[in-house]
């Protein structure tokens, strides 16, 4: 244990010209030191054990080159992925959706968004270099964000990583008007790690990811959903389905897109499923009580309406599954006959 | 020909105020299953702004910001109630990319300023 007498901080204080002057010396001496060494530092060294299993080099030779023009390195950058995700697109159609011309750029957030609007799934990678080269050697080109500047002012880049070769150390990518651009892996992961490591692939609705994530994948399936794209939502979770046979989300996700187009024989029984996985699901018991609701079953909608504000008594649900319950006690009471 | 007129407008106004009031009635409160998710992991972006209100600001922002009239409602379309929450605090911040990749030419002209003290960015690294 060093402990700082109390006294001793007190010059420091008292001294500020000289000493901002020195520090800004030593500020500038260290910042010329970190250009030189490629700003290196040890969360940006891969590690060997992890990638052992990988291909030594990958190298996605086919993936399209669109040469950004002006500020459209997005456009680009996104047509790139979705032509790779069989999407035939070109920037130029894709500038009107995710350009913003008075921060002359794109937000990384549209850019998701039109890819949903293709019905592909945009899922973001885990913000760890081995998701990029996962990826890769599965044969998916990987949109990331870049800072090429620095951190307090920062300069933001889209560009597409198509390879990356661990014995040379370097990653290369279709960026901006250079179509094979290669990067030493820490002059990457500087201007990647500065961007907050944004990074993600385009999925077909069938298709998983490398290293799939149950969360992340039925969050970006769900996202298809919320904006409308049953059927690319409905092969989603239909492949999470299978991949997560334990979990109750994909099934209760299939219902949803099931009551959504109308089938309602088919979402109830896609309900009773995931509550058969997981009977306190919130979301099932409450959109099952609602069903029934609907149906004229009161009384068993009852059952699942009060589970459901149980469990959600405190979440951000609370407000949802109680609306139901006041909804079912309003109702007026019909025979069970007409509950078929 | 003036009472075809006044009635149609009669019509009109009922019919309004029927729309009005149906849909408090009939809503059902179904969750949707990214709703759901978002719950589970407590979400902090979970409506902290009602979707509503973050649609209005961002189509004015958006217009603001240059993007074509026409284009507006096919972009926020494609949005989840999130993301235009988030976006109604911060599309004037969040990072746009945009620049040509001129890895590092920024990055000596930053250089060069703080050489000559016309900026001290040091010191405000973490």
């Amino acid at each position: 244990m060093i402990q700082a007498p109390r006294g001793a901080s007190a010059p420091l204080v008292l001294s500020s010209e000289p000493r901002a002057v020195r520090s800004a010396f030593y500020s500038f001496f260290t910042l010329v030191l970190l250009a030189l060494t490629g700003c290196a530092t040890h969360r940006n060294a891969l590690d060997p054990t992890a990638v052992a299993h990988l291909p030594r080099r990958v190298e996605l030779t086919d993936t399209p080159f669109y040469p950004q023009e002006a500020y459209q390195c997005g456009p680009a950058a996104l047509a790139t992925v979705l032509r790779s995700a069989d999407v035939a697109v070109t920037p130029d159609e894709l500038t009107p959706e995710v350009f913003l011309p008075g921060r002359k750029g794109s937000l990384a957030v549209e850019l998701i968004a039109a890819t949903r609007q293709r019905d592909r799934l945009a899922y973001r990678l885990d913000p760890d270099p081995r998701a990029i080269l996962e990826e890769l050697a599965a044969g998916r080109p990987v949109l990331v964000m870049q800072n090429v500047a620095l951190k307090i002012v920062p300069t933001w880049h889209f560009a597409v990583v198509i390879g990356y070769d661990l014995d040379a150390q370097t990653f290369t990518l279709r960026s901006g008007t250079i179509e094979r651009l290669v990067m030493s892996t820490r002059g990457f992961l500087r201007t990647w790690d500065l961007a907050d490591r944004w990074a993600m692939v385009a999925l077909k609705p069938g298709e998983l990811p490398a290293t799939p994530d149950m969360h992340k994948y039925m969050t970006a399936a769900a996202e298809l959903e919320a904006i409308g794209r049953l059927e690319a939502a409905k092969q989603a979770y239909e492949t999470a389905r299978e991949q997560w046979p334990n979990s109750a989300w994909p099934v209760l996700g299939l219902a949803n897109v099931q009551h959504a187009g109308g089938d309602l024989r088919g979402a109830e029984e896609s309900y009773r499923a995931a509550l058969a996985i997981e009977p306190d699901n919130i979301v099932a018991n409450n959109n099952l009580a609602e069903l029934l609701l609907a149906r004229g079953c009161l009384d068993e909608a009852r059952a699942f309406a009060a589970r459901a504000l149980k469990h959600a008594t405190g979440t951000p649900l609370e407000q949802a599954t109680l609306s139901t319950v006041t909804k079912l006690e309003q109702a007026t009471p019909r025979s069970e006959a007409e509950c078929r | 020909m003036k009472r075809l007129l006044q009635k149609s407008i009669v019509y009109v106004l009922i019919a309004s105020l029927v729309s009005l009031a149906s849909p408090a009635v009939a809503q059902a409160q179904m969750i949707g299953t990214l709703t759901g998710l978002r719950a589970v992991e407590r979400d902090a972006n979970l409506a902290k702004v009602s979707a509503v209100l973050a649609r209005a600001e961002v189509r004015d922002q958006m217009k603001a910001l240059g993007v074509d009239a026409t284009l507006v409602e096919a972009r926020l379309a494609a949005l989840t109630d999130a993301e235009l929450s988030q976006l109604a605090q911060n599309i004037d911040s969040a990072p746009a990319g945009g620049v040509l990749a001129v890895i590092g030419v920024v990055f000596i002209v930053l250089l060069i300023l703080e050489a000559v003290g016309v900026i001290d960015i040091f010191k405000k690294f973490p």
